[in-house]
């Protein structure tokens, strides 16, 4: 919002750091293949301690990170990989930048959760820079809020080249003519609707629509019988729950329809 | 002592996750990445209004003849709100979430889609796709409200008459569909000032 509604020039930019030639090339080499164990410092940045908590999730037994030579140290100056989580807040600028020209070159960033990529949902908030690579050259980003431990085991492979990532840009270009399909053809909008609502404001939207989708499905399908179906699905249904979800759907049905 | 321990140790087995030799078992529900089916969605906006972290954006193009949908993986937070308010069921959260990336540019996803422009005034108003969908489905609500599957039976009159209402309602909705929201209301402005006589009403 700030950078939309204020000209360029009047809004101050931090500087990000560059790299030298040098260091660049010996980054690219460590980038490569480390053929080694690693010693990780972690630098909060603003963030909601989420990420935090996952990285130690990380490091502990359940995903144990040290069997890939992954090791949390407790200053920047043992430090090859550098993790920054949180939005960047204006405050925390220069310790991150402490940080990072406290450890010894060449250093891989990597910046962590939807904060540390883009600011995540801080992004437009006055006192962020709103993600690590606006003051620092950042080499592997680690989407998520915050990423699970899995996800940070994946990110440190990308980051050490023992994994490709898998993720690329697109563009899709959707030709004119293209109609949508409608859900469920055979069964009236309205009663779907009604059908659709009463599953999520009982079940939630999620299973929910794993609920609805299966009672119109049935009606979709059509046949003969379809109250009996109908029935019939509640009746082989093992999970009490869920039966009671589609009984109060048959309602709604009955009450849409035959009424 | 020592023996009890190491039958301890066998009995427990192994805990660590075997992530990423192995495949990770992911809950039911997990929320990942979320993915766009690109012929299901109707580019009609709601995800990206809903969107906490405004994650997905929907633009005009510089030519103003393509509505661009864009996602940023880097600023989504797996919330699911698109999910839960996508009307044609074209966005689900995955249980995708190897999404490490090298560069920034590769956690955006983008995908353009036609534009419609008002049959009155010429601007582009809303996404050919979504204007198509919204016809079917009034053609839909409009012709086949009365006769669902189990009431082939018994249509009262009463419900003959409601039906009757609701086509006149998607006849008058399917009459101003080329138009865009300005054009409509004015539109509606020109016929209110048409009737007010009619039914006894003062004009101002």
């Amino acid at each position: 919002m700030l950078e939309a509604s204020f000209p360029a020039a009047l809004q101050h930019q931090p500087d990000p750091v560059v790299l030298d030639a040098k260091v660049a090339e010996a980054k690219a080499k460590l980038l490569e293949s480390i053929k080694r164990s690693v010693c990780v410092y972690r630098v909060d940045c603003g963030g909601c301690n989420g990420c935090e908590i996952e990285i130690f999730g990380t490091i502990t037994a359940a995903f144990d990170a040290e069997r890939f030579g992954i090791k949390v140290v407790p200053s920047p100056r043992h430090a090859d990989v550098l993790i920054y989580t949180g939005a960047v807040t204006r405050a925390m600028r220069m310790p991150a930048l402490r940080a990072y020209h406290a450890a010894p070159d060449p250093k891989i960033v990597v910046s962590y959760g939807a904060c540390g990529c883009t600011g995540g949902i801080f992004h437009d908030n006055y006192c962020v820079w709103g993600g690590t690579d606006k003051i620092l050259p950042v080499d592997v980003f680690i989407p998520g809020c915050p990423p699970t431990p899995a996800q940070t085991i994946y990110g440190f492979a990308v980051a050490l080249g023992l994994l490709e990532q898998k993720l690329h840009a697109s563009h899709h270009v959707e030709e004119p003519g293209v109609a949508a399909p409608l859900a469920f053809p055979e069964v009236p909008y309205k009663v779907r609707v009604a059908i659709e609502r009463e599953a999520r404001s009982l079940s939630g939207y999620r299973w929910g629509k794993e609920i609805a989708d299966e009672f119109l499905g049935v009606l979709d399908a059509g046949g003969a019988d379809v109250l009996g179906e109908v029935d019939a699905l509640i009746e082989r249904e093992p999970d009490p729950r869920r039966a009671e979800v589609l009984a109060a759907l048959r309602g709604v049905l009955m009450a849409k329809v035959v009424a | 002592m020592m023996l009890k321990l190491f039958k301890e140790i066998r009995k427990t087995g192994c805990g660590t996750v075997g992530y990423p030799y192995a495949p990770l078992d992911l809950p039911k529900g997990y929320r990942g990445k979320p993915s766009h089916l690109e012929e299901a969605c109707i580019a009609c906006g709601a995800c990206a209004v809903a969107c906490p972290p405004n994650a997905i954006s929907m633009e005009l193009t510089s030519s103003q003849d393509q509505i661009t949908w864009a996602i940023n993986y880097g600023r989504c937070v797996f919330c699911g709100r698109c999910e839960e308010v996508c009307p044609t069921f074209a966005i689900k959260l995955s249980d995708e979430f190897e999404l490490a990336v090298m560069s920034k540019e590769d956690l955006e996803e983008s995908c353009a889609y036609p534009v419609a422009t008002c049959a009155c005034c010429g601007k582009p108003y809303a996404s050919a796709k979504e204007i198509d969908y919204a016809r079917r489905v009034l053609a839909r609500a409009g012709g086949a409200s009365a006769d669902a599957p189990a009431a082939a039976s018994g249509a009262s009159a009463a419900s003959t008459a409601a039906s009757a209402d609701v086509a006149a309602d998607v006849a008058a909705s399917l009459s101003k569909i080329d138009l865009c929201l300005e054009c409509r209301r004015r539109d509606d402005g020109v016929a209110a000032v048409r009737h007010a006589p009619a039914q006894g009403g003062a004009l101002c």
